[in-house]
């Protein structure tokens, strides 16, 4: 037995291990889900699923709230991705210029990542429902004090925007601020000698320097807030509701909630396991054309 | 030779991998009873401890929390190697989705003792764990000064009546308006299960599935339809604003405790959150006028029923432990005053001690029960389908021709 063969067999070896995992837990359930999207499967036990083939597919696009939900988990996503980056960006700055407390600014943005996504929502909800329209009466203002803005769907919208942003721009922002600390000093002081003003230093020097943070940030913001799952349940309930095309539809019940309601609360789990299926397969073409994109705005140094 | 080493090597390792995971076989004569009551947790082990005590066979509560997780993680627990003995299904749906695991009961003692067993094709199939009911409850001290008297509240012109004259003494009342009523997203069940029950049983005998049966073939009754939509207008029309939109289970049930409204549209489970915040003004029900005529019934029935798995190697012993709980005054005891249900059984004496409870062993007694057939409906429709449309009616993004209209489509869409 050569040696080539035998270096070969204790590479398998000890890959052997994370290879059965992966494939246990990942690449087998893959392809059994992808089996069930294509059945009546209930996930009753005892109950043999049938083989409908593409039907749960055409069903899912002929459905008035499922495209609905689509169009506003991408409308959601997209404002979340530009809210939460440029949040992050603006922290990100304040907390790496020579102020005092920079380190307790820092750990206090950053807090709010650490309180799970459920709690936030309640906290928000409380917000929205009782401390804006005490303010209102504080300040007089009768629009604001008898504002449900929970029951306006585009407000919820803005609402669960602003509360994702809350949690999610401090981490971001420890990314960019990892990122803002590696850009070389003597660029920027070459460019304060050769007299250029903040605008000039942010869009030529600092801009192309931190490119690659953006690429992790808006990977991490997009494929976050389309699978955006727990701040919905406890801020909204998928609600207020909406008039779309004469049908009403939940406003905020964005993919992840509706997938979750089709297969649970309707106990249609093949279906359900259909859209988390197209859902999948748009999350990724997403996601990978997007750091395809960033990937070329990046430079070497 | 070496190879043929490493391959056994890799065998040997998936094998004791997938080994690792298997359970050692379920053991002898304990009954694990798998039931979704979180606030009867406590006071059901006692009793299986008690139980224990006075017949030596042990019974294990294992408890799922809230409201909607039971029902995956009771497909959890069939998936695996730890079915319970004894679970919870939830009238037809939960028949439909468990059908293949059930056990009849036949010749147990306590069925003699009920009327609200959970009956299909004349088999038996559930036990009932308590009772509860809703209606209009009403706070009796603000509906004497206004003027009102309960026994009137029979029909939807002696609701409209009264509510516009309690509407007008407001002030008087300190009231924010007549009804707690809540229609947003985190009350759908109100709306969706509760309130549309009134479309599918209010004013037809006790038992009658005619306008469900028609339902589930996607059949709208359109004159029932029109009636019952003047009841959720009505309804609607003199609730809070804030509180009807947007509202969730505490603002609803403290706009009623707090006597800021005469009626909450709700049922006797509202007892513990009132007595724990010390809402202590007399209270009862009065009937909900749902469509036209005359109504002298509130919604009675059993939420959830005890069924055996008929997998289950210990079905005498669990058996044997329900007797025990609907026949022994320790049974008794524990479901009226320990885990303050409303029992089903005719030979309880004991009366609970919650306002809205006691009620409705008074109705109970008189038999003036509609039934309960909001949990027949196909999965997900009540909550999940038609309560979206409500809440949009109780916004005014639709009127009701249209909440009519939209109603009669997504039940013809069950087809």
């Amino acid at each position: 037995m050569n040696k080539r063969i035998k270096d070969n067999m204790v590479f398998w070896l000890f890959l052997a291990p994370a290879l059965f995992s992966f494939l246990v837990v990942v690449i087998i359930p893959f392809f059994m889900g992808l089996y069930y999207s294509m059945t009546d499967w209930t996930a009753v036990a005892g109950l043999e699923p049938n083989w409908v083939g593409l039907e749960n597919y055409k069903e899912m696009f002929s459905n008035l709230a499922f495209r609905y939900s689509f169009v506003r988990t991408f409308l959601f996503s997209m404002l979340s991705v530009i809210t939460i980056n440029l949040v992050a960006l603006f922290f990100a700055f304040l907390v790496t210029r020579e102020i005092r407390f920079r380190n307790f600014y820092r750990a206090g943005f950053f807090i709010p990542n650490l309180i799970g996504g459920l709690v936030l929502g309640y906290i928000w909800q409380f917000i929205f429902k009782e401390v804006v329209p005490a303010i209102g009466g504080l300040l007089g203002i009768s629009y604001i004090e008898n504002l449900l803005l929970l029951a306006n769907p585009n407000l919820t919208l803005m609402g669960l925007i602003m509360a994702f942003t809350w949690q999610y721009a401090g981490y971001i922002m420890m990314i960019y601020v990892a990122a803002l600390l590696n850009v070389p000093q003597e660029l920027l002081e070459a460019s304060d000698i050769d007299g250029a003003n903040f605008w000039q230093k942010l869009r030529n020097i600092t801009i192309p320097m931190i490119a690659q943070a953006f690429t992790i940030t808006s990977f991490l913001t997009l494929v976050n807030s389309f699978k955006q799952y727990d701040i919905i349940v406890a801020l909204t309930a998928g609600g207020p509701t909406d008039i779309y095309k004469g049908q009403v539809v939940n406003s905020t019940e964005l993919l992840a909630v509706h997938i979750y309601n089709i297969a649970f609360k309707y106990n249609r789990m093949a279906e359900g396991q259909a859209r988390a299926i197209v859902f999948f397969l748009v999350l990724s073409v997403v996601s990978i054309a997007q750091v395809y994109y960033n990937k070329q705005k990046e430079i070497e140094m | 030779m070496k190879r043929n080493l490493v391959f056994l090597l890799i065998l040997t390792l998936l094998v004791v991998m997938i080994a690792g995971c298997s359970q050692p076989a379920t053991q002898d004569e304990t009954v694990v009873i798998y039931q979704n009551k979180v606030e009867i947790h406590e006071q059901l082990t006692a009793f299986a401890a008690a139980y224990k005590e006075a017949t030596g066979k042990e019974v294990i509560v294992k408890t799922s929390g809230g409201d909607s997780p039971y029902a995956e993680a009771l497909r959890a627990e069939f998936q695996s190697d730890r079915q319970p003995d004894i679970f919870v299904i939830e009238g037809m749906g939960g028949y439909n989705t468990w059908e293949s695991k059930l056990q009849p009961y036949e010749g147990d003692e306590w069925i003699d003792l009920t009327t609200l067993e959970f009956i299909v094709d004349g088999k038996i199939i559930g036990f009932p764990v308590a009772v509860e009911a809703w209606g209009m409850a009403y706070n009796v001290d603000l509906l004497e000064q206004a003027g009102v008297d309960p026994s009137t509240l029979t029909s939807q012109e002696a609701y409209r009546a009264a509510f516009e004259k309690i509407d007008s003494m407001k002030d008087e009342l300190g009231i924010s308006s007549v009804v707690a009523m809540a229609a947003g997203p985190d009350m759908r069940w109100v709306t969706g299960l509760h309130n549309f029950n009134g479309y599918l049983s209010a004013g037809l005998p006790y038992g009658d599935t005619t306008v469900l049966d028609k339902l589930n073939n996607g059949e709208a009754d359109m004159q029932r339809l029109t009636e019952y939509a003047d009841w959720v207008e009505l309804l609607f029309e003199y609730a809070d604003r804030t509180v009807l939109l947007t509202g969730n289970y505490d603002s609803q049930v403290s706009q009623f405790g707090t006597g800021k409204a005469v009626f909450i549209h709700q049922g006797n489970w509202i007892d513990p959150w009132l007595q724990e915040n010390g809402v202590d003004f007399p209270m009862a029900f009065a009937p909900h006028a749902s469509v036209k005529g005359t109504h002298e019934k509130i919604f009675i029935g059993a939420p959830s029923f005890y069924v055996l798995n008929n997998e289950s190697k210990n079905q005498e012993a669990a058996r044997n432990f329900l007797n025990f709980m609907a026949t022994d005054p320790a049974g008794h005891n524990y479901m009226v005053t320990e885990a303050n249900m409303v029992p089903a059984f005719t030979n309880v004496t004991l009366t609970p001690a919650a306002p809205l409870s006691a009620n409705v062993t008074e109705w109970l007694a008189k038999d003036a029960a509609y039934t309960w057939l909001q949990n027949d409906m196909p999965d997900g429709f009540g909550m999940g389908t038609i309560a979206p449309i409500y809440e949009a009616f109780a916004k005014g993004d639709i009127d009701k021709a249209q909440f009519i209209e939209q109603l009669a489509a997504k039940i013809d869409e069950i087809k």
